[in-house]
């Protein structure tokens, strides 16, 4: 569905894209992450073409993105709604401005609102929503005429658990329906939640690509062991081992003990780590 | 019959929900156009005495010095019609949907080019029925004046919100402006009241050319609406093209495909 290839891309002195190289099959959720200023949300520019690449070529469904526009759906990273539009109003404008038509986007809007959680202030400005609720109304927007491909750049910054679950779900539901989505965050957790590979971006390049078990197999996990005098941490593949080291050397009674396995915050930090290096 | 069985064609009904979107906006802060309408009647009413003793048309430049005076002055709605759209970052998600530029600026335009020709209309009508301005001769010919007007105004307070770096530049940019452009241009002191090295540098100010195209539509001059209309034309299109420009290619680090 979405195929990048060696994209790059410059700033003036600063080098956004480095070669960048993702590709996204139909139905896959693809966690897109790294640090800030990694070039992911040059990457989503560029996918929904607002920017031209220096060199390399994107290609969504076959097609560049501008003559595939109707096919995408953007979340951008800040909120970008029109606050004297309710929320209703802003899922009517971006579903026209998508192609839907009457009948067609009444009934989309009911469903999505009843999904995302719209319903109880779908006639609400959208300056006069809570943070929570202008990131839903925003997504919402994204998702409103089922895109193919879907670019969710960060969509749950800031938002509370409720709003995070609402999301979450929705998308899970697009993935099964088909839809690839590229989904940019610094919520590791999410992408475990949503079952995401993973592309790892570094210095406008993608440096890691795969699932979660591939790119953390290998990874240290940690031993935590919380005693009256002291609290004793140890990265390691071996947990056992690790765990009885720390007890012979542990002072004062044991108040608990936690085997953390790898996760994807020490996926990141590895790669990053490596990348710099 | 509904949209859905005359398969309307989807530019137009993109473009059309633009236009019914960027309607509801200006129709929820009308704050300025309000303003816009009542500061220019009290005026027209103030000053109709003393330009009729001035000048032989002094109802009507009464009227007519007045609404260019206050239409520049609304050209800041044109500019911040725009502006919000840059302040809300909401411009990139227009621009990565699927209409067309021409259907984005369409929808964008027609508002509040409607806005300028209602505020026009408006100051006319009271000028006709309050101020004792003579009814004008061709209601065709002060039409096109209008539109022409208004097509210049939308040029120029487009350019200014596509140009400026920030609100507060948007603010002072628009005030001097509409001060300079309307005063130079002769909606306070008439021209041909103004000394010489002033009346030379009425030639700068797109002002003179707007209140000479509508004073002359008043009177029925067709030849004295159409001369400075041209350049009124000239300076909405000059000022449209910079503005089509900019926001065709966005801001900052955005450029469109």
């Amino acid at each position: 569905m979405l195929e990048a290839t060696d994209l790059t891309k410059k700033y003036d002195e600063v080098q956004a894209l480095d070669g960048f190289s993702l590709s996204v099959a139909a139905g896959e959720i693809c966690g897109l992450v790294g640090h800030n200023g990694a070039g992911k949300t040059t990457f989503v520019d560029m996918v929904s073409g607002l920017l031209r690449p220096d060199s390399g070529a994107v290609l969504v469904d076959g097609v560049p993105p501008h003559e595939t526009r109707g096919e995408i759906g953007i979340s951008p990273q800040h909120i970008a709604l029109y606050r004297p539009l309710s929320v209703r109003e802003h899922l009517e404008l971006y579903g026209r401005l998508a192609g839907l038509r009457r009948k067609a986007l009444k009934a989309e809007i009911e469903e999505l609102a009843t999904a995302m959680q719209l319903t109880s202030f779908l006639e609400r400005r959208a300056g006069l929503l809570s943070g929570g609720q202008q990131r839903r109304t925003q997504a919402a927007t994204a998702l409103i005429h089922r895109p193919k491909l879907l670019l969710m750049d960060e969509p749950t910054a800031g938002a509370d658990p409720e709003t995070r679950q609402a999301l979450l779900d929705v998308v899970k539901q697009r993935a099964a329906e088909g839809a690839a989505i590229v989904y940019t965050t610094h919520y590791l957790n999410e992408l475990a939640d949503l079952k995401a590979s993973l592309a790892v971006a570094s210095h406008g390049k993608v440096i890691a690509r795969g699932s979660s078990a591939e790119l953390l197999d290998g990874l240290p996990g940690e031993v935590r062991v919380r005693t009256t005098d002291h609290e004793y941490h140890r990265a390691t593949t071996d947990p056992t081992a690790a765990l009885m080291a720390v007890l012979a050397e542990a002072r004062g009674t044991v108040e608990s003990v936690e085997l953390r396995n790898p996760d994807l915050d020490d996926l990141y930090r590895s790669l990053a780590v490596s990348d710099v290096h | 019959m509904s949209t859905d069985t005359l398969r309307v064609p989807e530019p137009l009904i993109r473009a059309g929900a633009l236009i019914k979107y960027n309607s509801l906006l200006r129709l929820r802060d009308p704050s300025q156009l309000i303003s816009y309408l009542v500061a220019p009647m009290v005026f027209m009413v103030m000053f109709q005495p003393l330009y009729t003793k001035a000048l032989d048309y002094g109802s009507i430049q009464a009227v007519t010095g007045q609404l260019m005076m206050f239409s520049v002055f609304a050209m800041s709605i044109v500019a911040n019609s725009i502006f919000v759209e840059r302040e809300w970052l909401t411009w990139d998600r227009l621009r990565a949907s699927r209409a067309a530029r021409a259907e984005l600026l369409i929808g964008k335009a027609l508002p509040v080019f409607f806005v300028l020709l209602i505020q026009q209309a408006v100051l006319i009508v009271f000028g006709w029925a309050v101020v004792g301005m003579p009814f004008p001769k061709s209601l065709g010919l002060l039409t096109l004046a209008m539109c022409v007007w208004g097509f210049a105004l939308l040029g120029m307070g487009a350019m200014l919100s596509t140009i400026v770096r920030s609100r507060g530049d948007l603010f002072v940019a628009c005030d001097v402006g509409a001060l300079l452009i309307s005063s130079i241009g002769g909606a306070i002191l008439p021209v041909d009241l103004m000394p010489p090295w002033a009346q030379a540098i009425t030639t700068f100010s797109p002002g003179t050319y707007g209140l000479s195209m509508l004073r002359s539509a008043v009177q029925g001059d067709v030849v004295g609406t159409l001369q400075p209309g041209v350049i009124c034309l000239v300076i909405g299109l000059i000022c449209g093209a910079v503005a089509t420009f900019r926001l065709a290619h966005g801001w900052g680090r955005s450029h469109l495909v």
